[in-house]
Protein backbone atom coordinates (compact mmCIF):
# COMPACT_ATOMS: atom_id res chain seq x y z
CA UNK A 1 0.00 0.00 0.00
CA UNK A 2 1.21 3.48 -0.94
CA UNK A 3 0.82 7.06 -0.33
CA UNK A 4 -0.61 6.92 -3.94
CA UNK A 5 -3.29 4.08 -3.22
CA UNK A 6 -4.29 5.18 -0.25
CA UNK A 7 -5.09 8.74 -2.05
CA UNK A 8 -6.89 7.19 -5.11
CA UNK A 9 -9.35 5.03 -2.85
CA UNK A 10 -9.83 7.56 0.10
CA UNK A 11 -9.79 10.89 -2.13
CA UNK A 12 -7.12 12.63 0.40
CA UNK A 13 -5.98 15.21 -1.13
CA UNK A 14 -2.23 16.12 -1.46
CA UNK A 15 -1.21 19.66 0.14
CA UNK A 16 2.30 19.56 -0.27
CA UNK A 17 4.72 18.15 -2.72
CA UNK A 18 6.35 14.78 -2.62
CA UNK A 19 7.45 11.44 -3.49
CA UNK A 20 5.14 8.40 -2.90
CA UNK A 21 5.80 6.66 0.02
CA UNK A 22 4.66 2.93 1.15
CA UNK A 23 2.37 2.68 3.96
CA UNK A 24 2.86 0.28 6.97
CA UNK A 25 1.20 1.25 9.42
CA UNK A 26 -1.39 3.69 10.91
CA UNK A 27 -0.75 6.57 14.39
CA UNK A 28 -3.18 8.14 15.64
CA UNK A 29 -2.86 11.35 17.92
CA UNK A 30 -2.34 15.32 18.05
CA UNK A 31 0.17 15.29 20.32
CA UNK A 32 4.29 15.85 18.81
CA UNK A 33 5.76 14.07 21.75
CA UNK A 34 3.53 10.81 21.95
CA UNK A 35 4.47 10.30 17.76
CA UNK A 36 7.89 11.20 18.62
CA UNK A 37 7.81 8.11 21.26
CA UNK A 38 5.45 6.03 19.25
CA UNK A 39 5.38 6.08 15.83
CA UNK A 40 7.19 3.95 13.41
CA UNK A 41 8.92 4.09 10.45
CA UNK A 42 6.23 4.33 7.47
CA UNK A 43 3.03 5.11 9.49
CA UNK A 44 0.61 7.16 8.60
CA UNK A 45 -0.03 10.17 11.28
CA UNK A 46 -3.87 10.63 11.39
CA UNK A 47 -4.49 13.95 13.40
CA UNK A 48 -6.07 17.77 13.76
CA UNK A 49 -2.98 18.89 14.67
CA UNK A 50 -2.23 21.64 11.93
CA UNK A 51 1.09 23.89 13.58
CA UNK A 52 4.24 23.53 11.40
CA UNK A 53 5.77 21.64 14.40
CA UNK A 54 3.85 18.48 13.00
CA UNK A 55 6.62 18.59 10.27
CA UNK A 56 9.99 18.11 11.93
CA UNK A 57 8.45 15.97 13.79
CA UNK A 58 7.15 13.61 11.22
CA UNK A 59 10.12 13.73 9.14
CA UNK A 60 12.19 13.04 12.32
CA UNK A 61 10.58 9.71 12.88
CA UNK A 62 9.95 8.93 9.62
CA UNK A 63 6.48 8.72 9.30
CA UNK A 64 5.09 7.79 5.30
CA UNK A 65 2.52 10.79 5.58
CA UNK A 66 0.24 13.27 7.90
CA UNK A 67 -3.15 13.07 7.09
CA UNK A 68 -4.97 16.24 8.53
CA UNK A 69 -8.77 14.61 9.23
CA UNK A 70 -12.07 16.43 10.30
CA UNK A 71 -11.62 19.32 7.57
CA UNK A 72 -9.02 21.25 9.59
CA UNK A 73 -7.21 23.98 7.69
CA UNK A 74 -3.49 23.52 7.31
CA UNK A 75 -1.49 27.03 7.42
CA UNK A 76 0.33 27.78 4.56
CA UNK A 77 3.49 27.58 6.56
CA UNK A 78 2.77 24.24 7.24
CA UNK A 79 2.53 23.30 3.91
CA UNK A 80 5.64 25.48 2.77
CA UNK A 81 7.43 23.49 5.59
CA UNK A 82 6.73 20.21 4.59
CA UNK A 83 7.32 20.74 0.77
CA UNK A 84 10.61 21.86 1.74
CA UNK A 85 11.55 18.38 3.73
CA UNK A 86 9.30 16.27 1.31
CA UNK A 87 7.28 15.44 3.82
CA UNK A 88 3.47 14.60 2.67
CA UNK A 89 0.51 16.34 4.32
CA UNK A 90 -2.84 14.88 2.86
CA UNK A 91 -5.88 16.42 3.94
CA UNK A 92 -9.71 14.69 4.23
CA UNK A 93 -12.78 15.99 5.63
CA UNK A 94 -13.78 12.69 7.16
CA UNK A 95 -13.44 12.20 10.66
CA UNK A 96 -10.23 10.49 12.55
CA UNK A 97 -12.38 7.78 13.54
CA UNK A 98 -14.38 7.48 10.00
CA UNK A 99 -10.55 7.12 8.21
CA UNK A 100 -9.30 5.03 10.50
CA UNK A 101 -12.28 2.37 9.83
CA UNK A 102 -11.43 2.62 6.19
CA UNK A 103 -8.25 2.19 6.44
CA UNK A 104 -8.40 -0.83 8.84
CA UNK A 105 -10.71 -1.79 5.75
CA UNK A 106 -8.18 -2.21 3.84
CA UNK A 107 -5.67 -4.10 5.96
CA UNK A 108 -3.86 -1.35 7.68
CA UNK A 109 -3.10 -1.70 11.32
CA UNK A 110 -1.65 -0.30 14.40
CA UNK A 111 2.17 -0.70 13.73
CA UNK B 1 35.38 -9.84 22.29
CA UNK B 2 33.59 -8.42 19.03
CA UNK B 3 32.32 -4.97 20.37
CA UNK B 4 28.18 -4.70 19.60
CA UNK B 5 27.17 -2.10 16.45
CA UNK B 6 24.51 -1.05 18.46
CA UNK B 7 20.67 -0.95 17.37
CA UNK B 8 19.02 1.49 19.67
CA UNK B 9 15.21 0.95 20.79
CA UNK B 10 13.26 3.76 22.89
CA UNK B 11 13.28 2.86 26.46
CA UNK B 12 11.32 4.18 29.93
CA UNK B 13 9.24 6.31 28.32
CA UNK B 14 8.03 8.78 30.79
CA UNK B 15 5.60 11.84 29.91
CA UNK B 16 5.63 14.84 31.98
CA UNK B 17 5.50 18.64 31.00
CA UNK B 18 9.11 20.70 30.60
CA UNK B 19 8.81 23.88 32.52
CA UNK B 20 10.33 26.84 31.57
CA UNK B 21 11.25 29.19 34.02
CA UNK B 22 12.89 33.09 34.01
CA UNK B 23 14.13 35.07 36.89
CA UNK B 24 12.90 38.57 36.12
CA UNK B 25 15.33 40.12 38.45
CA UNK B 26 18.46 38.84 36.01
CA UNK B 27 16.72 37.04 33.17
CA UNK B 28 18.21 33.61 34.06
CA UNK B 29 16.01 30.70 32.37
CA UNK B 30 16.10 27.37 33.78
CA UNK B 31 14.37 24.74 32.38
CA UNK B 32 13.08 21.75 34.25
CA UNK B 33 10.76 17.81 33.59
CA UNK B 34 7.78 17.54 36.32
CA UNK B 35 5.83 14.41 35.80
CA UNK B 36 3.26 16.67 37.75
CA UNK B 37 0.01 17.30 35.62
CA UNK B 38 -1.10 20.91 36.03
CA UNK B 39 1.98 23.12 36.28
CA UNK B 40 0.23 26.96 36.35
CA UNK B 41 1.85 29.51 34.30
CA UNK B 42 2.82 33.15 35.88
CA UNK B 43 3.50 32.01 39.47
CA UNK B 44 6.17 33.96 41.23
CA UNK B 45 8.12 32.79 43.78
CA UNK B 46 11.75 33.85 45.19
CA UNK B 47 14.38 32.02 45.44
CA UNK B 48 17.96 32.84 47.23
CA UNK B 49 18.04 35.91 44.41
CA UNK B 50 16.40 35.09 41.53
CA UNK B 51 12.54 35.88 41.20
CA UNK B 52 11.54 33.30 39.51
CA UNK B 53 8.14 33.05 37.18
CA UNK B 54 6.62 30.34 34.96
CA UNK B 55 6.66 31.41 31.17
CA UNK B 56 5.82 28.53 29.46
CA UNK B 57 5.11 24.21 30.03
CA UNK B 58 5.22 22.59 27.37
CA UNK B 59 4.02 18.47 27.12
CA UNK B 60 6.81 16.26 26.45
CA UNK B 61 8.51 12.86 27.34
CA UNK B 62 12.03 11.37 28.41
CA UNK B 63 13.17 8.57 27.48
CA UNK B 64 16.51 6.19 27.41
CA UNK B 65 18.10 4.61 24.67
CA UNK B 66 18.38 0.78 24.67
CA UNK B 67 20.27 -1.63 21.92
CA UNK B 68 18.19 -4.53 21.35
CA UNK B 69 21.37 -6.83 20.79
CA UNK B 70 23.23 -6.21 23.40
CA UNK B 71 21.23 -4.76 26.07
CA UNK B 72 22.80 -2.11 26.70
CA UNK B 73 20.90 1.27 28.11
CA UNK B 74 22.21 4.75 27.53
CA UNK B 75 20.33 7.09 29.92
CA UNK B 76 19.20 10.69 28.35
CA UNK B 77 17.64 11.83 31.76
CA UNK B 78 20.05 15.66 30.78
CA UNK B 79 18.14 15.68 27.35
CA UNK B 80 15.38 18.47 27.42
CA UNK B 81 14.42 17.91 23.92
CA UNK B 82 14.77 18.27 20.46
CA UNK B 83 14.54 21.40 18.61
CA UNK B 84 14.13 22.75 14.62
CA UNK B 85 16.54 25.12 13.35
CA UNK B 86 13.84 27.75 11.57
CA UNK B 87 16.60 29.53 10.00
CA UNK B 88 15.88 32.48 12.07
CA UNK B 89 19.36 34.04 12.09
CA UNK B 90 21.98 33.52 8.49
CA UNK B 91 24.99 34.39 10.93
CA UNK B 92 24.18 31.06 13.72
CA UNK B 93 26.60 28.01 13.31
CA UNK B 94 23.53 26.18 13.65
CA UNK B 95 21.76 27.67 10.47
CA UNK B 96 25.81 27.62 8.58
CA UNK B 97 25.53 23.46 9.41
CA UNK B 98 21.74 23.43 8.67
CA UNK B 99 22.02 25.43 5.03
CA UNK B 100 25.32 22.44 4.29
CA UNK B 101 23.36 19.66 5.55
CA UNK B 102 20.26 20.05 3.71
CA UNK B 103 21.98 20.08 0.18
CA UNK B 104 22.97 15.85 1.47
CA UNK B 105 19.52 15.66 2.70
CA UNK B 106 20.58 16.10 6.04
CA UNK B 107 18.26 17.13 8.61
CA UNK B 108 19.32 18.62 11.62
CA UNK B 109 17.75 18.59 14.51
CA UNK B 110 19.48 20.88 17.76
CA UNK B 111 19.38 18.63 21.24
CA UNK B 112 18.89 20.77 24.14
CA UNK B 113 20.12 19.80 27.69
CA UNK B 114 18.18 21.35 30.90
CA UNK B 115 19.06 25.16 31.69
CA UNK B 116 20.92 26.29 33.33
CA UNK B 117 23.36 23.21 34.37
CA UNK B 118 23.52 22.13 30.45
CA UNK B 119 25.61 26.02 29.56
CA UNK B 120 28.27 23.85 31.77
CA UNK B 121 27.44 20.55 31.03
CA UNK B 122 26.45 19.53 27.56
CA UNK B 123 24.99 16.49 26.00
CA UNK B 124 28.44 14.62 25.46
CA UNK B 125 29.73 14.20 21.44
CA UNK B 126 29.24 10.13 22.60
CA UNK B 127 25.70 10.82 23.44
CA UNK B 128 24.68 13.21 20.28
CA UNK B 129 26.37 10.34 17.71
CA UNK B 130 23.70 7.54 19.80
CA UNK B 131 20.70 9.98 19.08
CA UNK B 132 21.70 10.49 15.62
CA UNK B 133 22.70 6.74 14.98
CA UNK B 134 19.08 6.01 16.62
CA UNK B 135 17.17 8.20 14.60
CA UNK B 136 19.01 7.24 11.49
CA UNK B 137 18.47 3.33 12.07
CA UNK B 138 14.69 3.97 12.02
CA UNK B 139 14.37 5.70 9.31
CA UNK B 140 15.05 4.98 5.85
CA UNK B 141 18.30 6.47 4.81
CA UNK B 142 18.23 6.49 1.54
CA UNK B 143 16.04 9.17 1.37
CA UNK B 144 17.26 11.75 4.26
CA UNK B 145 19.30 11.27 7.09
CA UNK B 146 19.38 13.18 10.51
CA UNK B 147 22.35 14.52 12.53
CA UNK B 148 21.44 16.03 16.12
CA UNK B 149 23.85 18.56 17.01
CA UNK B 150 24.27 21.00 20.18
CA UNK B 151 22.34 23.39 21.54
CA UNK B 152 25.66 24.86 22.32
CA UNK B 153 26.38 25.97 18.72
CA UNK B 154 23.81 28.75 19.07
CA UNK B 155 25.46 31.93 20.14
CA UNK B 156 22.51 33.68 21.77
CA UNK B 157 19.62 31.90 23.15
CA UNK B 158 17.52 35.06 23.54
CA UNK B 159 17.70 35.40 19.43
CA UNK B 160 16.72 32.40 18.39
CA UNK B 161 13.60 31.38 16.95
CA UNK B 162 13.85 27.87 16.91
CA UNK B 163 10.75 25.35 17.44
CA UNK B 164 10.88 22.66 20.14
CA UNK B 165 9.43 19.70 19.57
CA UNK B 166 6.86 19.81 22.17
CA UNK B 167 3.15 19.75 22.90
CA UNK B 168 2.52 23.87 24.00
CA UNK B 169 -0.86 24.65 25.13
CA UNK B 170 -1.82 20.61 24.96
CA UNK B 171 -4.14 21.66 28.54
CA UNK B 172 -5.34 25.27 27.37
CA UNK B 173 -8.68 25.75 27.23
CA UNK B 174 -8.08 28.42 25.07
CA UNK B 175 -7.53 28.21 21.29
CA UNK B 176 -4.46 28.01 19.95
CA UNK B 177 -2.02 30.78 19.29
CA UNK B 178 1.52 31.81 17.81
CA UNK B 179 3.98 30.02 19.73
CA UNK B 180 6.30 32.27 21.00
CA UNK B 181 10.19 32.12 21.31
CA UNK B 182 11.20 31.01 24.42
CA UNK B 183 14.53 32.03 25.88
CA UNK B 184 13.78 36.00 24.56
Amino acid sequence: MTTKDLMERLELRPMSTFEHREVKGVIISDMVSDVMASARQGDLWLTVQTHKSIVPAANLVDVAAVVVTSGKEVPQETIDLASKFGIPILWTSMSTFALAGKLHDLGLRST
Amino acid sequence: MATCTHRWQMAHVRFGLIAFEKCFHCGLVRTYFSAEDGLPLGEEYREDDHFWSRVETAQSFRFDLQCSLCGQVEEFSELMGLMHCTACMEDCPVEQQRRALERERTWLVVAFGFLPQALQRPLSERKLAILTDYFNQRRDVTRSRIKVVPFTLIPDLSRCGGEFLHDVGMLSQEPPGERKPLFS
